[in-house]
């Protein structure tokens, strides 16, 4: 037992904190530490960087061009990007459909979506949930029926994040009403230019639209992109939501955010204050737990011994935490984290000129301005990838039988 | 990075958990209980095994094993709620070896390790708390050494211990001390705890010392330390227990004509004592595994720790005793003497409050497991 890691290994996290360093934008990274508003050309500039490095896809194994690191040198990259201010890397393309391209697509698929998702060229979204199927996901209802050498698809796909601009699409789609809910439910692939395919925004409590709804109105997919069999697609679900689990705990964003509210109680005046303090402490602890349960995972996933039983609870873990700190920085503007002046969470905003002295953000902290909008939008933590009530469900499981 | 036990620490695991389940019965822990919450028989059963000189260098006659080992042994003694104090050799064994002159080691290591002396730590004062580096014992010179004057409080079976280690100020320098309970001018008082073990206050006047160190304050910082990191492992090894008697009662206990596990507001009880079960093992192995770091690392380490251990303490055992149901506040029933035991635990060494206010104010701009 031992909680180091190896010379190689520390010697890995300062070559990439070097790269990170000297390739991340200074302006991207100043408006993810300032939870300012992140542009499609932010995000996708970031990509196409990693893209260009071969680390876009970093999980990815060598034989379809990823650098084949384990997991401990997979953390140690997203933890090093974490902490720079690297926007998070849009996951749908990367991180969830590529594997199970890989895992389960054709020879054919791979040379067609592979290369579009490493560079970071094509932009994917998930289309998993539906309107009567929030953490059920196994009844889905959209339906793809075979016509000869093409599926049409009709239904509604929802929650599909940053869908708004998205290219290419995978959907679970009911392709059978016989047996079981899962057994009938295949993965199709579906280009978003085609015609039939609505993109319409869910505006969300915090003013943004991060999601929208996704409708399909008798759109024809070539049934070359069916990844796999038929009526398989629960199984390679399944492989793709263990991958969302450990993702969705983000303790490396966790931490970074901890220094953010930090430096925001100390701006406004609260580091000395006993009460608040002892609030960011319990915070810390909890990030350090959690950071200590993730590298129990990573180090039993590097040795090959199973450990799922405390995967389960990164889930539930991570994302309350996610909502803690969110609430306690809000918390600490006080009265100055209700004004809602949305050009204020744009990078640069040098405020209403014309009103002069009171033309700043109210209080004169511009920090302050997204506070209570990222509290409002953490609320999805608890909710998506699961509810944590259903996560709850399966720790249980795991107790209980 | 590896969180895996090397084959001898499973072997040592498997040697305690054994004498344990054979040697350490419900049966014996109520009998001790009832006459008087120490049972010396038993104590040189864990000194047979070696376990009293887990901390002792193979030189002085002991194991010489490390904060892994120590962990190891006191997560499984935790399972069994094993009422006598291993965690007081441990300390001893750990803060002689550190801090002891050549002669003091030579007199007392070996019969730690061999379980003839048993040494506890007798800091608590009554103006303290837990706080550390409040201390109103006085420490003077005499001919031969030192003399203290003393009031210490809840000291682990100070009325048989053989010696105490002792904080004392040498006019404002707190130094460490040992003390022997047979010299002229001790006097004490024992009782039981609510755990069912032994304590006493202590009354040292004029009592004989010899001096362990001068650098007392980073002694006994250590000492604490060396039992916090084994109170984790302990606390551990109860909720374990508790854990698993707790999910064996829902799966047999019926109600309305099923069994309640089938009830969702007890599964996910159930899960919740899960995630703090989990939370908790892994900073126990964050505790051991800083226990060599330099100091000021170690003790921000031992805070955090603890703090977490307390929170997922008091959470497991509250709600242990809730999904029991009536028979979870009887004295019959096994699983009130595992939360009085997590109870207890959470009070010693610090509190959950005492330790949330240590990493407070030790917070630093950034934070993680390596800072």
């Amino acid at each position: 037992m031992d909680l180091a890691f190896t010379p190689e290994e520390q010697q890995f996290r300062e070559d990439i904190r070097a790269w990170v360093g000297a390739n991340l934008p200074a302006e991207i990274a100043h408006k993810v530490h300032n939870a300012l508003h992140l542009t499609r050309d932010d995000m996708q500039r970031w990509a196409k960087i990693l893209g260009k490095k071969g680390w876009l896809g970093h999980g990815w194994p060598k034989e379809f061009g990823g650098p084949g690191w384990n997991s401990v040198q997979k953390h140690l990259f997203e933890e090093e990007c974490a902490l720079a201010g690297a926007p998070r890397v849009v996951p749908f393309g990367p991180v969830m459909v590529a594997p199970v391209i890989m895992a389960f697509g054709s020879p054919e698929q791979q040379k067609r979506f592979l290369p579009g998702i490493a560079s970071g060229e094509v932009w994917w979204s998930q289309g998993y949930s539906e309107p009567g199927s929030g953490s059920d996901l196994a009844s889905v209802k959209c339906r793809a029926e075979r016509q000869g050498n093409t599926y049409l698809v009709n239904g509604q796909k929802t929650w599909t994040t940053l869908g708004q601009y998205g290219e290419w699409i995978f959907c679970l789609v009911r392709t059978s009403t016989e047996g079981k809910p899962q057994t009938g439910i295949s993965f199709l692939l579906i280009d978003m230019k085609s015609p039939g395919v609505t993109v319409r925004p869910i505006v969300l409590l915090d003013g943004e639209a991060e999601v929208n709804e996704v409708f399909f109105d008798n759109v024809v997919v070539p049934a070359e992109n069916l990844i796999g069999e038929e009526n398989k697609g629960w199984t390679y679900a399944k492989h793709l939501l263990s991958h969302e689990r450990t993702n969705i705990a983000d303790v490396n964003r966790a931490k970074r955010e901890l220094e953010r509210l930090k430096r925001i109680a100390k701006t406004e005046g609260l580091w000395d204050d006993t009460r608040f303090r002892d609030e960011i402490a319990k915070v810390e602890v909890e990030v350090v737990a959690l950071e200590m349960m993730v590298l129990r995972v990573l180090a039993a996933e590097k040795s090959g011994k199973n450990s799922l039983d405390i995967a389960g609870l990164l889930k539930i873990r991570g994302s309350e935490i996610q909502q803690r700190y969110s609430e306690l920085m809000m918390l600490a503007a006080g009265p100055f984290a209700l004004p809602l002046i949305r050009e204020a969470m744009e990078a640069g905003w040098q405020g209403d000129a014309a009103a002069g002295a009171l033309g700043g953000f109210p209080g004169g902290v511009v920090a302050n301005a997204p506070l209570a909008s990222t509290y409002f939008n953490m609320r999805k933590t608890t909710i998506y990838g699961g509810s944590n009530e259903v996560q709850r469900n399966i720790v249980s499981q795991v107790v209980l039988g | 990075m590896d969180f895996d036990f090397s084959d001898d620490q499973v072997q040592l695991g498997d040697a305690v958990r054994k004498w344990v389940d054979k040697g350490y019965t419900f049966e014996r822990r109520r009998a001790t209980e009832k006459t008087g919450g120490f049972d010396r028989a038993a104590w040189n059963e864990l000194a047979e095994l070696g376990l009293c000189g887990l901390y002792v260098p193979e030189a002085d006659g002991g194991l010489g094993m490390g904060p892994v080992e120590g962990m190891v042994v006191m997560e499984e003694l935790g399972r069994g709620i094993v009422l006598e104090p291993l965690a007081q050799s441990l300390i001893a064994g750990g803060v002689l070896a550190g801090y002891a002159d050549a002669a003091t080691k030579a007199a007392w290591l070996p019969k730690i390790a061999s379980g003839e002396a048993l040494v506890v730590l007798a800091y608590q004062e009554r103006a303290a708390r837990y706080k550390l580096d409040v201390c109103e014992a006085k420490a003077t010179q005499a001919p031969g050494g030192y003399v203290l004057n003393a009031t210490k409080s809840v000291v682990p079976v100070g009325d048989q211990a053989d010696a105490f280690i002792v904080p004392a100020k040498i006019n404002s320098q707190l130094a460490l001390f040992l003390v022997e309970r047979q010299s002229a001018g001790v006097t004490t008082r024992g009782y039981g705890t609510q755990d069912g073990s032994r304590a006493a206050e202590v009354s040292l006047k004029n009592a004989p010392a010899t001096l362990i160190t001068q650098d007392g304050l980073t002694a006994l910082e250590h000492a604490v330390d060396i039992g916090i990191a084994a109170a984790c492992a302990e606390a551990v090894g109860v909720m374990d227990k508790t854990m698993a008697i707790t999910a064996e009662y829902l799966n047999t206990r019926k109600q309305f004509g099923v069994v309640i596990s089938s009830f969702q507001a007890l599964r996910h009880r159930a899960a919740d004592m899960k995630m703090q079960l989990e939370l908790a093992r892994s900073m126990s192995y964050y505790a051991s595994l800083k226990l060599n770091a330099p100091a000021p690392e170690r003790r921000a380490a031992l805070a955090r720790a603890k703090y977490q251990l307390g929170t997922s303490m008091r959470l497991v055992g509250q709600q242990a005793v809730q999904l029991h149901g009536g028979i979870g506040v009887t004295e019959e029933y096994i699983v009130s003497h595992y939360f009085k035991k997590l109870t207890q635990l959470e009070m010693t060494f610090g509190d959950t409050l005492h330790h949330l206010g240590e990493v407070s104010a030790r917070m630093q701009d950034t934070a993680g497991v390596f800072a």
